[in-house]
C-alpha cells in the first residue's frame, strides 16, 4: 500500500518536473523568434546610438580617427551651445516644423473632410494625391527646385502674371526666402499623409451621432466643432506628434534645394549635423548635435507613448 | 427633381475634386512635360502649360546614349529589394513573438520600438559612417542594405504585429497538434496568412531605400553601387540649370514607385492608416 503511493507520488513527481521542463523550453522557445532581429538591432541601431553619445565627450574628427580619444568631458556640448550657427538652426527648425505642421495639416484636414464625401472617382484621386507623399524627397526637392527658380521658374511666372510680383525673385538664393522655400517643398509632400490618416479617422467615426445631431438641429459648422474634432482627438495628437518627428528630420529638401544656404538661412539641425560631421569632418560636434536632436525627439516621443496608452486604456 | 439634385450635386463634388487634385498634382505634371519639352520651350518668356513641341532627346541623351545611369538604376533595385528582404526576414518572427507569444519586457520592447523608428537617419548614419568605413565596407551594397534595413526595421514589426494578431489562434494550435513544432507552424501556416500584411510592410521597406539619399551619400564615395538618388543630387550640382535632363531622370526615378504604388495601392493606404496611428 505504502509501496504503490510512494511510486505514484514518485510518479506525478517526475511528470509535474517533465512539465515544467517543457515549459520552460517553451518559453526560451519564445525568444528564438526574436533572436535574429534582436541581434540585428542591437548591433546596428543600440550600438551605433551608443557609439554616437560616447564620441560625443571626445574630439573626434577626420584626421584623428586612427589615434586614442581622450576624454574631453561637456567641452562639445559647451562649444555647440555657443555656436552662433547651431542657435541658428534651431530656430530655423522650429520654424521649419512649426509653419509646415500647420499648414499640412488644416490642408490635409480639409482635403480629408472633402474625401470623406462620397462621390464618384473618389478612390482614384485619394490615391493620386498620395503619389505626393510617396516621391522621394531627392526628386521633390529637384522639382521645387526648378519651379522656385528665378529665371523661367513656374512660380515668378504666375507671381508676375498675377501682378503679385513685378520683378523675379531669386527664391532659393535668397535668405529671406529660402527657408519659406523649402517649407511650401515640404508642406507639400505633408499634405497626403495628413489627409490619409485624418480620412481614416473620419471613416471610423459612428454615423448615428450625426444622425442624432441633425435631428436636433445641429448645422455644418457645429456639428464639425462639437462632434468631428472631439471624437477626432486622439487621431489628431497622435497625427501631430508623428508629424513634428517626421518633419523634424526632414534633410533631403534642404540639401537639394538650398545646400542650407545662402549663409545658413536655411540650415536645420540634421543638416548642420551633416555639415559638422561630412563637410567639416568634426565627427564629436556632428554627435554632440544628434545627440541634442535625440533630447528633443524622445521628448516629443514620451508624448507620443503617454498618448498612446492612453489611448489604449480607454 | 429632389434625386435629380442629388446626382447634379454628386457631380458637382467630383468636378471640384478633379480640379483640386489637378492643382495639387501640377509639380507632377509639370515634371513631366518639363523632360519632354526642348530647351526652347522651357526657356521661353510665357511658360507653356500643354507643350507646343514635343520631343524625347532628353531621355535619348541620358539613357541611351549615356548608358551608365542603368547601372545606378540597377543599383537602386538591388539595395531597395536587399533591405526590403533583410527587414522582412528579421522583423516577421520578432513581431509573430510580440503579438502571440509570451516574452518577458514586452511592453518595453514596444515602447523601445516606437521610439526607435522616430530617430533622424543621420543620427545612424554618422556611426554608420565610421563603423563601416573600419569595417572596409563602405562602397558595399552589403552596408547601404543593412542601414536601409536598420531604418526600416521597427516600422515593420510594429506595422506587422496587429496582422499577426488578427490571424485565429486555433490555426497555429491545430498545426501543432498535427506534429508541427512551433517554426514550422509559423513558417507554413502562420506567413501565409500574414501575406497582405508582409506586402503592406515590403512595399514601404522598398520605398524607403529607394528614397533614401542620406546613407548612399555617406557610404558610398565611386560609382559601383552608387544609387540614382545619389546620381540625381550629384546631377543637380553639376547640370544647375538642364532642367530638361534633370527632370528626364527624376521623371524616371518615379515610375517604379508608380508602379508599386498601383500594385499595391490597398496595402499601402490601409496600412499607412493602420500602423502610423496604432
Amino acid at each position: 500500500m505504502n509501496v504503490e503511493t510512494d511510486i505514484s507520488l514518485h510518479q506525478r513527481n517526475v511528470t509535474m518536473e517533465s512539465r515544467k521542463k517543457e515549459k520552460r523550453r517553451k518559453s526560451l522557445g519564445n525568444y528564438l523568434f526574436i533572436l535574429p532581429g534582436g541581434v540585428f538591432l542591437l548591433l546596428f541601431l543600440v550600438f551605433p546610438i551608443g557609439y554616437n553619445l560616447k564620441i560625443t565627450f571626445e574630439d573626434l574628427t577626420a584626421l584623428n580617427i586612427l589615434k586614442e580619444q581622450s576624454f574631453v568631458g561637456l567641452e562639445n556640448y559647451v562649444t555647440v551651445m555657443k555656436d552662433k550657427i547651431f542657435l541658428l538652426s534651431l530656430k530655423n527648425s522650429v520654424i521649419f516644423t512649426g509653419l509646415c505642421i500647420f499648414f499640412q495639416f488644416t490642408t490635409g484636414f480639409a482635403f480629408a473632410l472633402f474625401f470623406n464625401k462620397k462621390f464618384p472617382g473618389r478612390n482614384v484621386m485619394r490615391a493620386l494625391i498620395l503619389i505626393a507623399w510617396m516621391i522621394p524627397m531627392v526628386i521633390t526637392g529637384t522639382l521645387f527646385k526648378w519651379m522656385f527658380a528665378g529665371d523661367h521658374g513656374i512660380i515668378n511666372h504666375l507671381l508676375l502674371w498675377l501682378g503679385v510680383l513685378d520683378q523675379p525673385i531669386h527664391w532659393l538664393i535668397n535668405d529671406h526666402t529660402s527657408l519659406y522655400s523649402t517649407i511650401i517643398a515640404n508642406i507639400w509632400i505633408g499634405i497626403p499623409f495628413n489627409m490619409i490618416i485624418l480620412l481614416a479617422g473620419l471613416q471610423s467615426l459612428p454615423e448615428e451621432t450625426y444622425e442624432a445631431a441633425k435631428v436636433d438641429g445641429a448645422g455644418k459648422v457645429r456639428q464639425f466643432f462639437f462632434i468631428t474634432l472631439p471624437l477626432m482627438k486622439p487621431t489628431i495628437l497622435t497625427l501631430l506628434v508623428l508629424g513634428i518627428i517626421y518633419t523634424f528630420k526632414v534633410f533631403d529638401i534642404i540639401l537639394i534645394m538650398t545646400g542650407g544656404g545662402p549663409v545658413n538661412s536655411s540650415t536645420v539641425l540634421p543638416f548642420y549635423s551633416y555639415e559638422m560631421a561630412f563637410t567639416n569632418y568634426n565627427f564629436s560636434l556632428g554627435a554632440t548635435i544628434n545627440t541634442i536632436m535625440l533630447g528633443l525627439l524622445v521628448l516629443v516621443a514620451l508624448v507620443y507613448l503617454w498618448l498612446v496608452r492612453k489611448e489604449e486604456n480607454v | 427633381m429632389n434625386s435629380l439634385l442629388k446626382v447634379n450635386n454628386k457631380y458637382f463634388t467630383t468636378v471640384i475634386a478633379v480640379i483640386s487634385t489637378i492643382i495639387f498634382l501640377f509639380p507632377v505634371y509639370w515634371m513631366v512635360t518639363t523632360s519632354i519639352k526642348p530647351m526652347s520651350g522651357i526657356l521661353s518668356t510665357t511658360p507653356q502649360i500643354i507643350p507646343r513641341e514635343i520631343q524625347f532627346q532628353a531621355y535619348v541623351k541620358n539613357f541611351i546614349q549615356d548608358t551608365e545611369i542603368l547601372r545606378f538604376f540597377l543599383n537602386s533595385v538591388i539595395i531597395a529589394t536587399g533591405s526590403m528582404i533583410l527587414t522582412l526576414l528579421f522583423a516577421s518572427p520578432f513581431s509573430y513573438a510580440l503579438a502571440r507569444l509570451e516574452l518577458k519586457g514586452r511592453g518595453w520592447m514596444i515602447g523601445f520600438l516606437l521610439v526607435v523608428q522616430m530617430l533622424p537617419n543621420i543620427m545612424l548614419a554618422l556611426p554608420f559612417f565610421i563603423l563601416f568605413s573600419k569595417l572596409h565596407l563602405l562602397n558595399n551594397f552589403i552596408s547601404l542594405i543593412i542601414a536601409n534595413a536598420t531604418l526600416s526595421m521597427p516600422f515593420a514589426i510594429l506595422v506587422l504585429r496587429p496582422f499577426f494578431m488578427s490571424i485565429p489562434k486555433g490555426l497555429e494550435e491545430a498545426a501543432v497538434i498535427d506534429g508541427c513544432n512551433r517554426f514550422t507552424a509559423f513558417w507554413k501556416i502562420v506567413l501565409p496568412l500574414a501575406k497582405p500584411g508582409l506586402l503592406t510592410v515590403g512595399s514601404f521597406c522598398f520605398l524607403h531605400a529607394w528614397g533614401d539619399l542620406l546613407f548612399a551619400l555617406i557610404l558610398t564615395t565611386d560609382k559601383s553601387v552608387r544609387p540614382l538618388t545619389v546620381h540625381l543630387y550629384t546631377f543637380v550640382g553639376q547640370y544647375g540649370t538642364d532642367w530638361n535632363s534633370l527632370m528626364a531622370v527624376a521623371t524616371v526615378c518615379v515610375i517604379p514607385i508608380i508602379i508599386i504604388f498601383i500594385a499595391f495601392q490597398k496595402h499601402i493606404v490601409g496600412g499607412l492608416a493602420s500602423g502610423s496611428v496604432k
